[in-house]
């Protein structure tokens, strides 16, 4: 019984993607009104951008919210809260025989311009 | 027959695992209206479209939900999962299987828009939010920007 109790709490706890983070830059925080722009791996880069900071997302081991675009979904959701209007995902693996997860690296900038303008990756639901 | 009644405890027991998938299901039928309808639903920033709308949504992941309208303040809450008390029937019926599979297809969570009450004692929006078990129902009475300046007032034509 008990390691069924053990097994339950693991389960409640880790289905979440490990998250490392690293800001050497942040900046007033975006309200939701503002446009945040996803940029996949073949996306480019606009010039003149600031490096707000990154991340990492990796399989916990029990994740099991790890989708492409839940990751981005909350990739979105700290850019805002560092100030940074781009996602830009730099390293990318799919899910595969090791893990039923993306694993993404990602970095953060700002960019003074129209992030709407810029080519990007559109985000569905699940 | 012997085998039969060998068998059948085995199937069974495997029949009565994952619970929370079985009962639940690993997507949640979420409903959105608003007064005045026709009000644009976004779902992390996807629009979904326009109220009464339903979606039928993915239990493992938490949703931040805006309803806007233009003339209206946009309306924000969050969709949260929650653990779902089907997920101790995995326990009681002695499941491996399902301790496993429920937090796989998500099913271990239901989607709960706890903010909407903490809203409605805030700043008295017209919220309601009702739980039907298997779906939310989730309706709002937008309010007027005040920033916006009433000009005029349609009549009904006799």
């Amino acid at each position: 019984m008990k390691k069924l109790f053990i097994l339950m709490l693991i389960g409640l706890v880790s289905c979440s993607p490990k998250i490392k983070s690293d800001f050497s830059n942040p900046q007033p925080k975006l309200s939701i009104e503002q446009d945040v722009a996803l940029l996949d791996i073949e996306h480019n880069l606009p010039d003149n951008i600031l490096k707000i900071g990154s991340l990492k997302f990796q399989d916990s081991g029990f994740s099991t919210d790890c989708s492409f675009n839940s990751l981005l979904n909350q990739a979105r959701l700290t850019a805002r809260e560092k100030g940074a209007n781009i996602v830009k995902v730099v390293a990318k693996k799919k899910p595969d025989l090791w893990s039923s997860c993306y694993r993404l690296d990602i970095d953060l900038y700002k960019f003074e311009g129209d992030v709407s303008s810029l080519p990007q990756y559109k985000l569905t639901l699940d | 027959m012997k085998n039969l009644i060998k068998i059948l405890p085995l199937v069974s027991i495997l029949l009565l695992q994952s619970c929370a998938t079985i009962v639940s299901g690993s997507r949640q039928t979420v409903k959105f209206n608003s007064i005045p309808a026709a009000a644009t639903v976004f779902i992390n920033e996807v629009e979904v479209g326009k109220t009464p709308v339903e979606k039928d949504l993915k239990r493992n992941q938490n949703y931040q939900v805006l309803i806007k309208m233009d003339g209206y303040k946009t309306y924000e809450t969050t969709l949260s999962k929650k653990f779902n008390e089907w997920y101790i029937g995995n326990i009681v019926f002695g499941g491996i299987i399902g301790l496993v599979v429920d937090p796989i297809t998500g099913a271990m969570y239901k989607l709960t828009p706890k903010e909407l009450t903490a809203r409605l004692a805030n700043d008295n929006s017209d919220v309601v939010f009702k739980d039907g078990g298997k779906d939310i129902h989730i309706s709002v009475s937008l309010n007027i920007d005040p920033e916006w300046e009433k000009v005029g007032q349609l009549e009904k034509a006799e």
